[in-house]
């Protein structure tokens, strides 16, 4: 017997992939082309737009991030790599196949889809591993690309970004303050010695690197601050290879299974979702008990298991498991994931016995302990139970051993009545299933008792810490990257006639409204320092 | 219920602001202009109210929740984020110009909500999966992910109309709408809030994925959309950032852009799969 019907659909494919490999070969030389020539399409040069240079501001603004390239690698290989638009074209290239995948039902959805099409397509969409692409060969190459890409790129760009995180300018530069706006510069009077203290220790307040000289021009003052933001791409490109990480070892080292548990009953092994022998868990997990809440309108409110978990002789855990709570234990995570109920081991069984002294008696049997029956006509006992025999609702097998002769055994069913409405004559012709086989007993099955199971999802997954520090690494990464620059702050105090002017001036390496901002603010601050 | 009449009623509050604005662009006086902010924030302010609303009147009905849960209330909310980014816009620009795509945008969302006969506008309870704080940050900040890209589209759109001035024939709607590197410049920065809350989106969704299923990923359609718009947009920062493609070009790629939102948001429910929405 075939367990699913992926086992015996994805060999097939396997098999295509050998007998095709020439096919494989031209395929790839064609994608090759393709891909060289989207490539080129990718190296379009910059549009002009009319004016350039504006400063529109809305919630910050980002002037050009590119740093200067670095082109003296001569190797050819090295080069592909390092460019973005490798970059956009992966990017874009992803995208566009990730859409085959939410078209074309994937993994087990796909058997029945697979079966309606034309042998031709189904040859070539499992010559492509459509069924199931986003674990294919090529859709995992694109994203080792991707890495790749990233990889090579931080590393060729790092001298570059390093130099920049390193220098810093002498403080006694003239060029900054040149055609800066009047607001940023005034005059005080005063001893240009007296401005060197208050100067510094407002500046050591707000900056950082603070370097001063003094030259016969006047005193010179740098400060700076988000020297780290160059590195704020870093951490979202890494943050991108961590999950990649994530994913690959999760998919090595992690599994996923699920388990029912009847309440009162323990497990120590669980089964896989993809099929094979069942996984060892290393301890045990039992179902004290299982509940369901509903709404007033029926709908499920909440469902909940409450388990043990036994390891080494001794209980080491105990909680309750809901739908959004689950419970780790060894690295192995349990989810509460569905419920259904089993039957019991006991039932009520109808006897009535009709003929010359009838009697009619209900009386409740467990699995496979024999009853006699009412007139010393021998005993019965129940040998099984189910929950739905033949689709037909619950039923028992009932064995009757008389004191001699054959011992004969009957399916029971519980809604004996509404089956003689649907199937007249079944009973009749079925002696197995008629509950008035052995004469004159008629049998019926008046209740059976049932339990509830939990439905665990049960998986390990060692790569997902590593999704979680990749995720924060982006999101603290965008905001270095998008929201923080680095500003160089100078500041200059000049001996004049009647006194001293100082001067404000600053460079940025993006938002420039956010720096104009940041120098009307210092201006502001140094009058009230020095005019008051 | 009383929050779906009062939200109903907004919807024709937004097609007034949209009249207004667009009357605005097209007589050129500032007066509608400023009608149609008033307006537009008086609906705003009383949308916030319907929604707050809707969620007491959940509790009333015993099974309270924010009113985040389902096609209806996504619409609701979708419509409520696009007008507060706008406003905001407006608010730090100064400009109206966009003022009518905005408002139109949130008056589609809100009358497919309010009056398409296949969306249900009831309170329904939150089935067990739903329960979840991390579910509630993975809407909210979709949804406002969404509405950055929704004025995206709109000021990308802005951009291409605004391309077919000509200095001679001095179209004084045309004039109203700001420089093409004004719209260049706003376009990126909406991408850009609209990339990093998407992002959120995702991350907060996987978060929640991982709690109630077991995997943070499953390829599911809906899944799989939100990523393909999200690098899609990530192909736009790199382009912009380091090849500098400006102008027509990026304003075209941001219009596709938000056709991916718009296919996540709807065109996925088309599809097979699980996603909480697809049912309701
Ligand atoms: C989706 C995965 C991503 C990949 C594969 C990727 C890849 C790359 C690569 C290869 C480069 C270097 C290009 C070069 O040096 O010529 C690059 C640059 C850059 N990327 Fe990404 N990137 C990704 C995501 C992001 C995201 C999400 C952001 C936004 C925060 C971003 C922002 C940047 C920036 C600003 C640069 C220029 C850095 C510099 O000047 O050195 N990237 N990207």
């Amino acid at each position: 017997m075939i367990k699913s019907p992926l086992d015996c659909f994805f060999p097939q494919i396997k098999l295509q992939f050998q007998k095709n490999s020439a096919i494989k070969k031209q395929n790839f030389e064609v994608l090759w082309g393709l891909t060289l020539y989207l490539i080129q399409v990718a190296f379009f040069r910059c549009e002009e737009s009319g004016d350039t240079g504006c400063k529109w501001d809305l919630f910050f603004s980002l002037g050009d991030m590119a740093a200067s390239k670095t082109t003296n690698n001569s190797n050819l290989i090295w080069n592909f790599f390092c460019s973005v638009n490798l970059t956009i074209f992966l990017l874009i290239i992803l995208a566009i196949t990730s859409i085959v995948g939410t078209v074309i039902p994937q993994q087990d959805s796909a058997v029945e889809f697979a079966q309606r099409l034309n042998p031709g397509f189904f040859r070539l969409f499992s010559f492509l591993q459509l069924f199931d692409m986003y674990h294919s060969i090529w859709f995992r190459i694109l994203i080792g690309l991707l890495a790749l890409n990233l990889i090579v790129c931080s590393i060729d760009r790092f001298p570059a970004i390093w130099k920049l995180f390193k220098t810093s300018p002498r403080p006694d530069r003239s060029k900054p303050f040149e055609n800066i706006p009047p607001d940023w510069s005034f005059s005080v009077k005063g001893n240009i010695k007296d401005t060197s203290t208050p100067l510094h220790e407002l500046l050591d307040g707000q900056f950082k690197k603070i370097k001063s000289k003094e030259t016969d021009k006047g005193l010179y003052f740098y400060g700076e601050k988000g020297r780290y933001s160059y590195f704020g791409f870093y951490l979202v490109h890494l943050s991108i290879l961590f999950i990649i990480l994530g994913g690959i070892l999760g998919s090595f080292f992690g599994f996923e299974a699920y388990v029912n548990i009847p309440e009162g009953d323990y497990v120590n092994s669980v089964r896989l979702r993809a099929g094979g022998a069942p996984v060892k868990l290393g301890f045990e997990i039992r179902c004290e008990k299982f509940f369901v809440e509903f709404y007033k309108d029926g709908t499920p409110k909440e469902y909940r298991s409450d388990i043990t978990i036994l390891a080494d002789g001794k209980e080491a855990l105990k909680g309750n498991l809901t739908v959004n709570n689950p419970i780790t234990f060894r690295g192995i995570t349990f989810y509460q994931s569905s419920y259904g109920t089993i039957p019991g081991n006991k039932a009520r069984i109808g006897i009535s016995r009709q003929g010359p002294n009838p009697s009619d008696v209900s009386i409740t049997m467990e699995l496979r302990k024999p009853v006699p029956l009412p007139g010393n006509d021998g005993n019965i006992h129940l040998a099984d139970f189910r929950p739905d025999f033949m689709r037909l609702g619950p039923a028992v097998l009932l064995v009757v051993r008389p004191p001699e002769g054959e011992e004969k055994k009957l399916w029971i069913f519980r809604d004996h009545d509404s089956i003689r409405e649907r199937f007249p004559e079944i009973f009749e012709k079925f002696p197995g299933l008629n509950p008035a086989a052995f004469e004159p007993y008629f049998f019926s099955l008046d209740q059976m008792e049932s339990k509830n199971y939990t439905g665990l999802q049960v998986n390990k997954d060692p790569g997902v810490s590593f999704i979680w520090i990749g995720c924060f690494m982006m999101i603290v990464g965008f905001f270095i990257a998008f929201f923080q620059s680095h500003r160089g702050i100078f500041v200059r105090a000049q001996p004049t006639k009647k006194g001293i002017r100082i001067s404000v001036a600053g460079r940025s390496n993006k938002n420039p409204v956010g720096l104009e901002r940041e120098l009307d603010k210092l201006s502001q601050k140094l009058r009230n320092l020095f005019m008051t | 219920m009383v929050n779906t009449v009062i939200l109903s009623y907004i919807t024709f509050v937004y097609f007034v602001s949209f009249f207004f604005y667009l009357l605005m662009m097209v007589i050129g006086k500032s007066t509608l202009g400023r009608i149609a902010t008033y307006v537009t924030l008086g609906g705003f302010v009383v949308h916030a109210f319907a929604i707050i609303l809707r969620w007491i009147e959940s509790y009333d009905l015993g099974i309270g929740h924010a009113p985040l849960s389902n096609l209806y209330e996504s619409l609701i909310f979708f419509a409520w984020t696009i007008i507060l980014l706008y406003l905001l816009i407006e608010w730090r620009t100064k400009n109206k110009s966009i003022g009518a795509i905005a408002t139109l945008l949130a008056f589609g969302a809100m009358a497919y909500g309010s009056y398409s006969p296949t969306i249900s506008s009831r309170i329904q309870p939150l089935v067990p999966a739903l329960q979840s704080n991390w579910l509630l940050a993975h809407v909210i900040t979709s949804f406002f992910g969404y509405a950055a890209f929704a004025l995206a589209f709109g000021l990308s759109l802005m951009y291409l109309i605004k391309r077919l001035d000509n200095p001679e024939k001095q179209n004084m709607f045309l004039n109203l709408i700001p420089r093409l590197s004004i719209l260049d410049d706003l376009t990126y920065q909406m991408v850009v809030i609209g990339f990093l809350l998407l992002a959120l989106g995702i991350i907060t969704g996987a978060v929640w994925a991982h709690s109630a299923w077991g995997s943070y990923w499953t390829w599911d359609p809906k899944e799989t959309w939100s990523l393909i718009t999200w690098l899609v947009y990530a192909a736009l920062l790199h382009a912009r950032m380091m090849r500098g493609w400006r102008g027509k070009r990026l304003a075209i790629f941001s219009i596709a852009g938000f056709l991916c939102v718009m296919f996540t948001y709807f065109g996925v429910n088309y599809l097979p799969g699980l996603h909480s929405y697809a049912q309701s």
